[in-house]
């Protein structure tokens, strides 16, 4: 290696800054990995592009996923926060989903401040413009628009929507930027496409965001937070700042005619942006279009930081012109007067089809090459930082000659969203719902150190601290469950415990697990009852609840995902020769010789391959495996 | 290189003679074996057209037979795979020498149904359909053809497709519930949840209601005729075949073993059985042939009791007491062209055994010589056994006929009902909705199909999303 002409020679390279880099390269240092994080502007490493909100339904389990497994997100989260809800909270517990709205300003310099911690990560600014590829097959390093290079076996892009991005506001020409106000990656975008990776395009909008101290704050609909001291981080008790309040407000028939009456000026509508967009976080445009019976939409007004006034309308995101985005915002109770501080827009850019990678986020063609966060046809802060720690540990282990490191289905959203796209592919910006994992049960926000804390410790991912941390956390737990298991209440608490028109009084004494099998029975009554040394202890206590009350569905979700890693367990190998395989649908023989899935379960999940080619491609790889085989006897 | 399935080849047509034979043969080199049995063929001019070729016959000069031979290229074919259908002179001798030869070159002849199983394998048809064409070829009654022809075509998989998108659309409602908790539209009540979960489970329960019926359409409902030695079973067993199956004579105890034929009955398929009259003593014959006749009446459908016109009622009707509870049994008196008017239609039932009248369904008098009642009783026969069927007017739509297919429908049912009872009872949806899961995974495996992640799409058609 000719590391003399190098600039600077490391175990990973990580470009790029936002929450995909930040995670993997947090994941490589803590890793024991000599990292590189490179990034055109250090001072907005883990910047919150659109709406400053981390969180929500299965977007919240995997904000804490990530944190489990020792990452940043979590921490930088609770030491920002400054609005936090318990969505869901109405439902069962395993749909819960924390959210928090941060201050947009504070968010960046908390993951700085984290970053720095780590001895054996190095930052440097400057933007990258090409990768160095020995033999065609092998990732050797980067070159910096300066032309500085730098040297590591394995690289992990996170070029977020950088790649060639466009920005449209409606009616103006469209602008090349890589977010507001940020220069694209043009350079970086050709040269991946140069080594024959598949290439295609997706959009996506913000909106406007307008002057707190223009709104009418009679006229809207105060939203508090919930007053809960909820941590995202299960290792580190950060400073949780003072709360501030969100707002919201409904749009009406005026709105409604004032977009339709617009819609040829849409960069969305007027055919200027060809990529697809997310179904789920439609634009204005796009309810008022779809949706033409829906009277009303509802707006959210959050705050974007403690020392700032500026409101972000969220529910807006738009292409339209500014003079339209002003008009039809002043139809909207309580901002009948708003001055706009930033017009909304969309962006179109790169993404990489992400059937192009393997489970670790390396690319099957380019060996220590990862790709993580949107760069993969993903949107979301938590899903871009799940896969930036998922490949940064993979690049470390590869570097570090380590075992990989993969999440299964039924183990963490993590595992779903890998999975799916790996497996599945994208049609629009992929995002993470409940709804998209089969054991949704097992993967709840309640338990996510106990699921993931050992793993996170085995593959070495954790800092010494959090090791300390987590040995207490598992211990706590072990200790609550045992002690529910141990003792015994007399039939006076417990009957005193209960409503008086609930269940049947006791005449005897229960076991307080017994008791919370029942649904009149909650966890922190019978441990205040019981006396319990860890009766204030609400998060832990809630867990347990969880866990005991709903304990036979969980046992049949576990026995289903038992099954299915069974089935998991037929091996595919790699260079199956799936073009020969005939007795597979045509349809199946190409989607598979794409995807090259590694398992039959992957293969069943690959849309068009039917029950029917998963028997007979068994068949087949018996066939095949014998036979190649037999060949290779032959040769000897 | 990996292997490909090899070529199978067999009879298509029953053996014996016959005016044809068809001889099929299907696989990757088809074309390649039918070539060594006929040399002169070129392939065909266009696919699925019928050439007449001539069949080598080993070295000979002479031809084999002149056969008609039909070529469906890969994949339009039953079969899906390259196929040919041979059509030779019927007889024992050409087919069994042509398959022979196929054979030598390299074909392995078929096992029973591997012609479908590629069908089915190959995704020409799903596995509802596949049984459905084994109940056409097995089918002896108008129904049963109906059904099975319902089968082939798709039905029953449309119906149960259909049923596993409501499931689908079910969890859809949950998924949207649980989901998308701050969006425009209101969130969906449980009480709508759990409306549209008793509708479905009432769906599954017709479906499934349906099912003993369905599965007698295709095996025949056993019909077991019983009575005393001498009442006219054997003469009325001949007359509801058509034909003298039973020997019949005056001399009671003429019937030692148990008679069973299939036959239909106003389009409905049914197992006759005639039976050795039941009565104390006789010879050692008579008394095993009394055995047998109980362990039919035991699983018997309908039992037809024969008592003729003019007889009293006696010990020897006690053994109906012993039927199964809901067997039904309709009482013929038989020989009424024998016997007075004055006698009557009704039995001197004695008070001594009420229990054994009152399985007594109805009452038909009959006679094998002028034809009386005959008509009446294949309207009732039918009309008992096949009460759904008949109370609409037929097979007028998909059934289940198989006990796969209604283990399937039932371990969905059950599913349901748990999802139902759990939403009751308080469970939060997301843990409910574990049954949905396994109800879907049920109704897929009736198909054979595997489940899409289709949920998440219709919540995007369905509702406006979108924080």
């Amino acid at each position: 290696m000719r590391t003399d002409l190098a600039f600077g020679s490391y175990d990973v390279i990580v470009v790029g800054g936002g929450h995909a880099g930040v995670e993997a390269s947090a994941a490589a240092a803590r890793m024991g990995a000599r990292t590189l994080l490179v990034t055109p502007d250090l001072a907005r490493v883990g910047q919150m592009s659109c709406n400053p909100a981390i969180g929500g339904v299965a977007k919240g389990v995997v904000a804490r996923e990530v944190d489990a497994l020792g990452g940043v997100m979590g921490r930088a989260t609770d030491a920002t926060r400054i609005h936090f809800r318990m969505l869901n909270r109405s439902k069962g517990p395993a749909v819960w989903g924390p959210r928090a709205q941060c201050d947009r300003g504070l968010y960046p310099r908390a993951v700085r401040g984290i970053l720095d911690e780590l001895p054996t990560l190095d930052l440097f600014q400057e933007m990258v413009t090409a990768i160095a590829v020995e033999d065609g097959r092998r990732i050797a390093g980067v070159t910096t628009r300066g032309g500085l290079s730098f040297r590591a076996p394995a690289v992990v892009i996170t070029a977020g929507t950088f790649l060639r991005g466009r920005i449209h506001i409606g009616g103006e020409a469209a602008v090349e930027a890589g977010r507001a106000a940020e220069a694209p990656s043009v350079a970086l975008a050709q040269a991946l496409e140069e080594m024959g990776l598949e290439v295609a395009r997706f959009k996506t909008g913000t909106p406007p965001r307008v002057d707190g101290r223009s709104v009418d704050f009679t006229r809207v609909e105060v939203q508090a937070g919930d007053p809960m001291a909820y941590r995202f981080s299960a290792y580190r008790r950060e400073e949780i700042p003072e709360q501030r309040e969100c707002w919201i407000t409904w749009t009406g028939p005026e709105l409604r005619r004032i977009i339709e009456g617009n819609l040829s000026r849409s960069a969305l509508y007027g055919g200027e942006i060809s990529g697809r967009g997310p179904r789920y976080c439609p634009s204005i445009e796009d309810k008022v279009v779809k949706f033409p019976a829906a009277r009303r939409h509802q707006v959210f007004l959050e705050p974007e930081g403690l020392e700032t006034t500026e409101l972000y309308v969220n529910g807006l995101s738009t292409s339209l012109p500014a003079d339209v985005q002003r008009a039809f915002l002043r139809t909207i109770p309580g901002l009948e007067k708003a001055r706009i501080t930033k017009v909304g827009y969309a962006i179109e850019y790169d993404y990489f089809p992400p059937h192009q990678l393997h489970h670790t986020l390396e690319l099957r063609e380019i060996r220590g090459l990862f790709f993580a966060g949107q760069i993969n046809g993903t949107t979301g802060y938590e899903e871009a930082a799940a896969q930036g720690l998922v490949a940064g540990a993979n690049a470390a282990a590869k570097s570090l000659s380590r075992p990989p490191f993969v999440l299964e289905r039924d183990q963490a959203y993590i595992g779903v969203l890998i999975d799916d796209l790996v497996t599945r592919g994208v049609d629009e910006p992929y995002r993470l719902f409940t709804s998209r994992a089969e054991f949704r049960l097992l993967l709840r926000q309640d338990n996510v150190v106990a699921r993931l804390g050992p793993v996170a410790r085995g593959a070495g991912l954790l800092t010494g601290a959090q090791e300390a941390a987590l040995e207490v956390a598992l211990r706590e737990r072990a200790e609550v469950r045992e002690w529910f298991g141990r003792t015994r209440l007399s039939p006076d608490v417990v009957n005193s415990l209960r409503d008086a028109p609930s269940g049947e009084a006791v005449s005897e004494a229960c076991r307080a697990e017994e008791l919370l099998r029942r649904p009149e029975f909650g966890a922190r009554a019978l441990a205040v009852a019981g006396r319990a040394p860890f009766r204030d202890r609400t998060g832990l206590l809630h867990a347990v609840e969880v866990e005991v009350k709903y304990e036979g569905y969980v046992r049949r979700e576990r026995e289903r995902a038992a099954r299915l890693r069974d089935q998991a367990e037929f091996h595919l190998p790699e260079q199956a020769p799936y073009a020969e395989f005939v007795t597979l649908s045509a349809e199946a023989r190409e989607k598979l010789a794409r995807i090259r899935p590694a398992s039959l379960a992957q293969a069943g999940r690959v849309p068009g391959v039917s029950p029917a080619d998963l028997q007979n491609l068994v068949m087949e790889v018996r066939r095949w495996r014998s036979a190649s085989r037999r060949t290779g006897l032959a040769g000897q | 290189m990996a292997p490909r399935p090899d070529t199978i080849v067999a009879l298509a047509t029953p053996p014996g003679r016959g005016a044809l034979a068809v001889v099929r043969l299907s696989g990757p080199r088809t074309a390649e074996l039918f070539r060594t049995v006929a040399p002169a063929w070129r392939g065909p001019a266009r696919p699925r057209e019928p050439l007449l070729v001539a069949l080598a016959d080993g070295g000979r000069s002479l031809p084999l037979d002149r056969a008609l031979a039909t070529f469906f290229p890969e994949p339009r074919s039953y079969t899906g795979e390259e196929m040919v259908e041979i059509s030779t002179h019927g007889g024992s001798l050409v087919p069994a020498l042509l398959i022979e030869a196929l054979e030598r070159a390299g074909a392995r002849p078929a096992a029973p149904g591997e012609f479908t199983k590629r069908a089915y394998l190959n995704g020409k048809l799903d596995l509802v359909q596949a049984e459905g064409i084994g109940d056409l070829v097995e089918a002896r009654s108008e129904a049963s053809h109906r059904a099975a022809v319902q089968q082939m075509e798709g039905g029953l998989s449309k119906m149960v497709a259909a049923l596993r998108d409501r499931l689908l659309a079910l969890e859809v409602l949950l998924a949207y519930h649980v989901d998308f908790p701050e969006e425009d539209d209101p969130p969906v009540p449980v009480g709508r949840i759990v409306a549209e979960g008793e509708a479905l489970a009432g769906d599954l329960r017709r479906l499934l209601k349906r099912a003993p019926e369905g599965e007698m359409l295709r095996e025949g409902a056993l019909a077991v005729l019983a009575g005393r030695p001498n009442s006219g079973k054997s003469s009325l067993f001949n007359a509801l075949l058509g034909v003298e199956r039973a020997i019949v004579t005056d001399e009671p105890g003429t019937t030692r073993d148990a008679l069973e034929a299939g036959c239909s009955m106003e389009g409905y398929p049914f197992r006759l059985v005639d039976t050795a009259g039941i009565r104390e003593g006789g010879g050692r014959v008579e008394r095993l042939g009394i055995e047998v006749a109980k362990r039919y009446l035991a699983s018997a459908e309908v039992v037809l009791l024969c008592l003729p016109l003019g007889w009293m009622w006696g010990e020897e009707e006690a053994f109906l007491a012993g039927l199964e509870e809901d067997t039904p049994v309709v009482l013929l008196r038989t020989k009424a062209d024998e016997g007075s008017e004055a006698d009557g239609a009704r039995p001197d039932l004695p008070a001594a055994s009420p229990r054994a009248g009152r399985r007594i369904h109805r009452t038909i008098p009959v006679s094998v010589r002028d034809g009386r009642g005959l008509s009446e009783l294949r309207r009732c026969l039918a009309g008992l056994v096949f009460r759904g069927f008949v109370a609409v007017g037929g097979v007028v739509e998909p059934v289940l006929t198989r006990r796969r297919q209604a283990s399937a429908v039932r371990r969905a049912l059950d599913e349901v009902e748990a999802f139902v009872r759990s939403l009751r009872g308080g469970v939060p949806a997301e843990f409910a909705a574990t049954h949905l899961r396994s109800a879907e995974t049920a109704l897929e495996e009736l198909l054979g199909i595997l489940s899409p992640e289709d949920v998440l799409d219709r919540v995007f058609a369905e509702y406006c999303v979108g924080k």
